[in-house]
């Protein structure tokens, strides 16, 4: 493979990855390709495979057969993870931290001096609005600001990849632009941001679109590219219909 | 009341126990292992109390009265160098040495006969078995003859007095099951607790190590800990003026390096345990063997030989050793070197330990 310059290597390209629990197939040779500054987004219902995809990437499990890069390390990829911001799904703060402390231990745990993380803590909790409340204890917020706070601890970095794992569950519609503006900006500046959604029609704002089913991918494209190819008007019909496409081809 | 309303209840809470097997087995076999475990080593009398017999008596009632020392509650041993049976006792390999004086047998017709008892006295119970047990044997052998009113024992404590209290002798040992406790229980839950809010992922997505993990909780845990022996440490000496003869800051010293280990066997355990609940669990199972098998209220002679091997597995068994053998007998660091070896590799493996399963959890 010739070698590409670090700015044009994929986020993550993987290839055959699968994963097995027990007797459960969460993962049956997933290949995929994420370029460098999309929004790409990795779409399909509950148990489709999609968390277990970014605890691969992250290298928090091995997998059973294939292997991924992520920013062109091979996973586990021990040597990126500092670059790398993630939100998982359940709450990653500790309740019994305030909201600038639990920054704080994420800003250090990814390398960054304290300096930097007085100043993007500022920033982030701006944009998750959440800066009147960096000094309270995480137990005394709502759910959606837990939730934001989590948010706030993957930005804190300005990752080069942001994995983010259904991050918009319980958030207001307002609140829900004002993230999808701030992701597109980041991308114009080469940042990848990658979510994993089951609301289809939330992902029509990605570049790039992999619809997941069963742990294998559907299809991937540009969101436009995909309902096109299944002839239909938007992204929840589409995977309906490929979903039909591959019973009916008895995969 | 609806009663149909009441047995739903009643299914849902026998189902819950049905689908967890360990709580179901914690339920039913933790009672059952209370009751054999305490019946076995409190029940049990002091036996097997090494000691060493020298006899230089010219005359033939020494030999009478040792021959009378039967039973288990000695384990006699007969040498011909009062000098090494001391140093045997001194060194904490033996808790007494018994010395008849070449003119025994005339001293007892003169009716003033004695025996030189070399004690160590750090553990009343075995004093009291010890000196007992002579006493027997000479009334014994010399009840038809009324030797026994000739015959005094000449006791001379290396260790402790007379006056050691009973206290004294256990109050190393339950200062250090009380860090075993807190520590213990203490990193299992704080682990537990990060593993059911999934926040190991969340610290594991980061560059962090699990090495890294693991020390910096101990390094936290340890602050904790050092405040914890200067807490029980003061309460004893203050409050109940627990004998101490040797150097408070070793003592000290052996408390946190055990209350380090004891983190390491604390993430190691969480391991194991999927919640709050099942982490509790462990916490008996830490409890019965380290209370009952290392000699903290009772000296390890009063368990039965066929358990008595056991002890040497718990790591409590060595720090209270070494906790009595400082504050009791003023041992130094040279003294308990056994102890603090076996103590640095408890440590040393339950951390490496944690380090290799904690991140498995994640």
């Amino acid at each position: 493979m010739a070698k590409l310059p670090p700015e044009r290597v994929p986020a993550i390209v993987c290839g055959g990855l699968s994963k097995r629990f027990g007797g459960v197939e969460a993962l049956r040779g997933l290949s995929l390709v994420v370029p460098r500054g999309v929004t790409f987004g990795l779409l399909g219902p509950n148990g489709a495979g999609k968390t277990t995809s970014i605890r691969l990437w992250l290298g928090l499990t091995a997998p059973s057969a294939g292997t991924a890069f992520v920013l062109g390390k091979r996973i586990p990829p021990r040597t990126v993870l500092s670059r790398i911001g993630y939100m998982p799904q359940d709450l990653a703060v500790y309740p019994d931290l305030t909201v600038e402390e639990n920054l704080a231990l994420f800003g250090r745990l990814v390398g960054m001096d304290e300096g930097a993380i007085d100043r993007r803590t500022d920033e982030v909790l701006r944009l998750v609005d959440i800066a009147e409340r960096r000094g309270d204890l995480v137990s005394t917020l709502s759910g959606g600001m837990k939730r934001r706070t989590s948010l706030a601890a993957a930005l804190l970095h300005d990752p080069d990849l942001l994995l983010l794992d259904e991050p918009t569950v319980g958030m207001d519609p307002e609140l829900r632009a004002a993230f999808w503006s701030y992701f597109e900006e980041r991308t114009r500046r080469g940042r990848t941001v990658l979510i994993t959604t089951h609301y289809m029609e939330e992902a029509g704002r990605c570049d790039l679109v992999g619809l997941l089913h069963r742990g294998r991918v559907l299809a991937h494209g540009t969101p436009v590219e995909v309902k096109e190819r299944t002839g239909t008007s938007n992204l929840d019909d589409a995977f309906l219909a490929l979903v039909r496409g591959q019973r009916a081809g008895g995969g | 009341m609806n009663p149909r309303r009441i047995l739903a209840v009643t299914r849902k809470s026998l189902s819950q126990f049905r689908h967890d097997k360990r709580t179901l087995g914690f339920v039913v076999g933790m009672p059952l292992l209370m009751v054999i475990a305490f019946g076995y080593t409190f029940g049990g009398e002091v036996h097997d109390v090494r000691t060493f017999v020298v006899n230089e008596d010219q005359g033939p009632f020494a030999d009478r009265l040792i021959a009378n020392l039967t039973g288990d509650t000695l384990d006699v041993n007969r040498v011909s160098d009062p000098d090494f049976a001391i140093e045997e006792v001194r060194a904490g390999r033996a808790w007494a040495a018994l010395v008849f004086p070449a003119n025994f047998s005339t001293d007892l017709q003169a009716r003033r006969a004695t025996i030189e008892v070399v004690l160590d006295g750090t553990s009343p119970p075995v004093v009291a078995a010890l000196l007992g047990t002579v006493r027997a044997a000479a009334e014994r052998t010399f009840s038809g003859v009324g030797g026994v009113a000739a015959l005094s024992l000449s006791t001379d404590y290396l260790y402790g007095s007379a006056n050691t209290r009973f206290i004294d002798s256990f109050a190393p040992g339950v200062i250090a099951l009380a860090v075993l406790l807190a520590t213990t229980v203490f990193s299992v839950i704080i682990v537990v607790r990060e593993k059911s809010a999934g926040m190991l992922e969340r610290l594991f997505s980061t560059p962090l190590r699990s090495v890294e993990f693991v020390v910096g909780h101990a390094v936290a845990l340890c602050v904790i800990a050092f405040f914890q022996s200067t807490v029980v440490l003061a309460a004893a000496l203050l409050i109940f003026q627990v004998q101490v003869v040797g150097s408070i800051p070793l003592a000290f010293g052996i408390l946190v390096l055990f209350a380090v280990g004891n983190q390491g066997l604390g993430m190691m355990l969480s391991a194991a345990a999927r919640n709050e609940l099942q982490a509790v669990q462990f916490i008996p199972l830490i409890i019965f063997p380290s209370l009952l098998l290392t000699g903290v209220f009772f000296p390890i002679e009063a368990i039965p030989a066929e358990f008595r091997v056991l002890s040497y597995g718990v790591p409590l068994t060595y720090a209270g050793g070494a906790l009595r053998s400082i504050m009791l007998r003023g041992w130094g660091v040279g003294d308990i070197a056994l102890d603090l070896a076996v103590l640095t590799v408890y440590t040393a493996l339950t951390l490496l330990g944690a380090a290799a399963l904690v991140r498995r959890q994640a």
